[in-house]
């Protein structure tokens, strides 16, 4: 299997490199990178919107400026006048389908002061660029406005159309952004493949391991929790408090582990994953697939305090997120509810799933109910296939510019691509590589602070460039 | 408008002296003061009594007794006024309250500030919570001067602003910056009153001693993270798990003096089983304890916050987003500790109950209450109260620590014996919504009426002469 992959690779890289076009002088392109980069970081485009009109807008209007400059045509398709959606499309021979890139123009919002450097500073300090958005998702934002600038200058030749999607709204306003775009404007951006955020390269010590291509994700959904109880003074305690209930549910929900569940891409990751580990980690690998308890449970329980990533691919995870009740110190509330963020595997039963929950908490004074999340919209679909044109792209130039390994992955977050993979299209989720320590420390996307390596953010352009060539390229 | 009321009022006494008899002497009097304090709306917030003070102030200046007016913010009046005695003894203070809590109007069934006679009741905010108290305070001053009642302790008469959560321009501005004109060796105020069980009266309880208001905040820190990946530092988690394990801890029984004899005396006139478990508590053997204050904290909680100091979880108010785990979450947990209890002991109690350093548990900033002696069971005061509800009431007195928090705490803290009374009240009306801060309000007239009489009798045996 391993060998096969290999001769695969080495003739995939052997055949590219007789066929590629001329290539770019990246060292020259970095200035620019780092331009284009800073100036979208530096637009607040937080989601929901901060100081109105706020919206995506600005950064819309850049990316149309620039790509116009360059003589690119573009298209701007707003279902709210400063939500833009950007498309741009560079024509192929029309031999195949198009390739779709996808990266969306909002952020998360933030919380300013926790921040060292003013999270829309995009402030470059030792080797690093801080800011919202840096690792979700302007670095893709960057990465494919920089490779249909290049193609249209390099003069690639296309057999396929390569069609760039700045999209707003993926922070949870889906429905003016990627809903509104494959709901009414489809034409616009139907494609055979897709590369989207979703993916990334794993620096270990600052040291590349491998790489993660998204092929399937779980299901966001949210759970709400409603305790009920005896309204009163605080001076007077109440063994039906509500509150009380409430922290004891949370606690009780958040304790809990839910069951295994494997898919193929899960299988495979946690396989190839321990072929590129320490013989400790690999035997940890191996071991939290067995269906044997007495086996999984000790490196399952490692993994969920060391590497909750890995503990969140293996099952049905759930994370209190927001929790609230009361309103005076002296009273007892009647009612206080908690959400919980939920992510299902693609195979699992939510009703099902659901009892478990209620089981789990039994307390006849907790209700317990899925959200009014937009859960249905994002409903499973088939992973996308480990054996076509751009996932072979994308594993050849892994080798090619990180000289990694590539698992295929599950994310445990939801992206976009579920929308369009809704539609047939085969998305894959690509990004950066990051440093696995900066999680921990707080930078990780939607933390309270956010960075890239500077230098991983001009590899990632070029990888990005380099697959879409491989993948788009006229034969 | 000014000379018509005036005259009304002149007649309205004339009237009342005509109607008065040995049956309902100032009954009429004292139920148009009373009704007149009601029609005024004082409630906090906003938080103006001067309506109800210019009131208050008239009778008693037309009566010839002189008023002074402390005032640290507009509209906020507390009023003193004071009936001289021959000095052989301290003074007695009698207070009460001029703002009531607020209202939401459309809950009443009569208007909240109708003061309308139905039924053998009077509705209103302030009925029972605390313009009785104006009233009857009010009118005790009216007669003992009226009546030339020879007093050996000057009485005075506060009636404060802002008892309902401005205490800064009430008590405490009285208690820190005026205390020359209200510094005595008794107080009477609200905090206490008569039970009635289907209509027939129970026993009595006169507050001695109140438990300290105090608030902990828990403040739960983590990393900050997608709600995609569960985290076990996640600090919201913890700080649930927090708030459980203070609401579960049961902490340790701590009787005082008061206490006990207030559940000794309830003993006494309590169905054999009640008895049993009232003696029970009070046993220092936690095998006989436990059943009953497990009991109480499921059937009879008032009971089991009177035995120790006491958590409740009030607020928790956390996260902003639900893929977003939050890095720092926060709960309040209202405690009442008992008067002896050590603050930071307590405390140190719960951080060890809670046990997770990632959680960190302090007292939060709270309108508090000094801690304070409770007031002697064994002083002239408590016991001319005894005797007046024996003859006025025929039952038996319990000593009470409030779990809840008075003004009286400002001046016990002072080292005044203060003791909180109130009228007869039936229990069934607090589950039917017509209690002090329920949505409606109410009281008995006839009860009104013997609270009066019980409340002049009580001040001319404390302060007249012997």
């Amino acid at each position: 299997m391993r060998q096969t992959t290999l001769l695969v690779l080495l003739l995939a890289t052997s055949l590219s490199a007789v066929q590629s076009p001329s290539q770019p002088s990246w060292p020259a392109q970095e200035e620019e990178i780092m331009r284009h980069f800073q100036t979208i970081v530096r637009m607040d485009t937080t989601d929901p919107p901060g100081t109105p009109p706020g919206g995506e807008k600005p950064v819309a209007e850049y990316l149309k400026q620039v790509l116009e400059k360059e003589g690119i045509p573009v298209q701007l398709f707003a279902l709210e006048p400063n939500r833009p959606n950007v498309v741009a499309r560079l024509k192929g021979n029309g031999k195949k389908r198009p390739l779709l890139l996808l990266g969306h123009t909002d952020t998360v919002n933030v919380d300013a002061k926790k921040w060292t450097y003013p999270p829309f500073s995009a402030e470059r300090k030792d080797g690093f660029i801080y800011g919202r958005g840096t690792i979700d998702d302007k670095d893709n934002v960057t990465g494919m406005l920089m490779t249909m600038l290049m193609l249209k200058r390099q003069n690639v030749p296309l057999d396929r159309d390569v069609i760039f999607l700045a999209e707003g709204g993926e922070e949870g306003t889906t429905r003016i952004g990627i809903q509104f775009m494959v709901n009414q404007h489809y034409d616009a951006i139907d494609a055979e493949y897709c590369y989207a955020e979703g993916g990334n390269v794993t620096r270990v010590n600052g040291q590349v391991k491998f790489a993660s291509v998204q092929t399937v994700e779980k299901i966001p959904r949210a759970i709400k929790i409603t305790a009920k109880g005896t309204a009163g003074h605080g001076s007077v305690p109440l063994e039906d408090n509500a509150v009380a209930h409430l922290g004891e549910a949370v606690g009780a929900i958040a304790a809990w582990t839910p069951p295994t569940r494997l898919n193929e891409t899960t299988a495979t990751y946690f396989k190839r994953l321990a072929s590129v580990s320490t013989p400790e980690e690999a035997a940890r690998y191996r071991d939290a697939l067995s269906p044997d308890p007495a086996v999984a449970g000790p490196a399952q329980q490692y993994l969920r305090k060391n590497e909750p990533r890995h503990w969140s691919m293996l099952r049905t995870s759930l994370s209190p997120t927001i929790i609230q009740g009361g309103y005076r110190s002296n009273v007892i509330p009647s009612e206080a509810t908690a959400n919980i963020d939920v992510r299902q595997t693609p195979d699992e039963d939510p009703a099902k799933f659901l009892e478990l929950v209620r089981q789990v908490v039994n307390d006849p004074q907790i209700m317990v109910e899925y959200a009014n999340a937009n859960s249905a919209n994002r409903p499973p679909t088939p992973a996308a296939r480990l054996d076509s044109d751009a996932y072979k792209a994308l594993e050849s130039m892994t080798t090619k510019h990180y000289n990694a390994i590539m698992l295929p992955t599950m994310s445990t977050g939801a992206t976009d691509m579920s929308y369009l993979r809704q539609k047939g299209m085969q998305c894959y989720g690509i990004g950066p590589a990051l440093d696995v320590e900066d999680g921990p420390k707080g930078f990780g996307a939607h933390s309270d602070q956010e960075r890239i390596v500077e230098a991983e953010l001009y590899r990632f352009v070029r990888f990005a460039y380099d697959a879409v060539v491989e993948v788009a390229r006229a034969r | 408008m000014q000379i018509l009321r005036t005259v009304a009022v002149v007649m309205a006494a004339a009237a009342s002296l005509v109607a008065q008899g040995p049956a309902a002497p100032h009954e009429e009097e004292v139920m148009r003061h009373y009704q007149a304090v009601l029609r005024v709306d004082s409630t906090d917030p906003p938080g103006n009594e001067s309506g109800v003070v210019a009131y208050v102030k008239e009778q008693l200046e037309k009566e010839g007794i002189a008023t002074q007016i402390f005032q640290l913010e507009p509209n906020r009046p507390n009023l003193v006024a004071r009936l001289k005695g021959s000095g052989s003894r301290r003074p007695l203070l009698i207070m009460a309250h001029t703002d009531t809590v607020n209202v939401d109007p459309k809950k009443w069934t009569f208007p909240p500030f109708s003061a309308t006679r139905d039924g053998g009741y009077v509705y209103g905010r302030g009925a029972v919570d605390n313009k009785q108290d104006v009233a009857a305070g009010l009118m005790t001053m009216l007669r003992l001067k009226r009546e030339k009642v020879a007093l050996d302790r000057d009485v005075i008469f506060l009636a404060e602003a802002g008892e309902e959560g401005t205490t800064r321009v009430g008590i405490m501005y009285m208690a820190n910056q005026q205390f020359g004109a209200i510094d005595a060796e008794y107080c009477l105020a609200e905090g206490g009153g008569v039970t009635r069980v289907g209509g027939a009266v129970k026993y009595a309880s006169v507050a001695t001693t109140e438990k300290i208001p105090r608030a902990i905040e828990l403040t739960a820190r983590g990393p900050a993270g997608h709600g995609s990946i569960p985290l076990q530092s996640n600090a919201l988690t913890h700080l649930s798990s927090a708030v459980a394990a203070a609401a579960n801890w049961v902490p340790p029984i701590s009787l005082n003096e008061t206490t006990a004899a207030y559940f000794k005396r309830l003993a006494s006139i309590s169905t054999p089983e009640e008895a049993e478990r009232y003696r029970a508590v009070l046993s220092p053997d936690p095998t006989v304890a436990g059943p009953a204050d497990a009991f109480f904290r499921k059937e009879a909680p008032i009971y089991a916050s009177m035995l120790r100091s006491s958590i409740s979880p009030t607020i928790v108010q956390a996260g902003y987003r639900v893929n977003v785990i939050p890095s720092e979450v926060k709960a309040t947990l209202d405690v009442r500790t008992t008067p002896d209890q050590d603050p930071e002991q307590f405390l140190e109690m719960v951080r060890k109950v809670i046990n997770d350093p990632s959680v960190e548990v302090a007292w939060a900033a709270r309108d508090t209450r000094p801690n304070a002696a409770p007031a002697r069971l064994d002083s002239d005061v408590f016991r001319t109260i005894e005797a007046n509800v024996t003859k006025h009431y025929s039952t038996i007195v319990l000593p009470t620590m409030l779990t809840g928090a008075t003004d009286m705490a400002y001046l016990r803290a002072k080292g005044m014996q203060c003791y909180g009374i109130g009228p007869a009240t039936d229990i069934e009306d607090g589950p039917k919504g017509f209690w002090a801060h329920s949505d409606q309000e109410r009281i008995l007239e006839t009860e009104f009426q013997r609270y009066a009489r019980f409340y002049f009798d009580v001040v001319r045996d404390v302060a007249g002469r012997k």
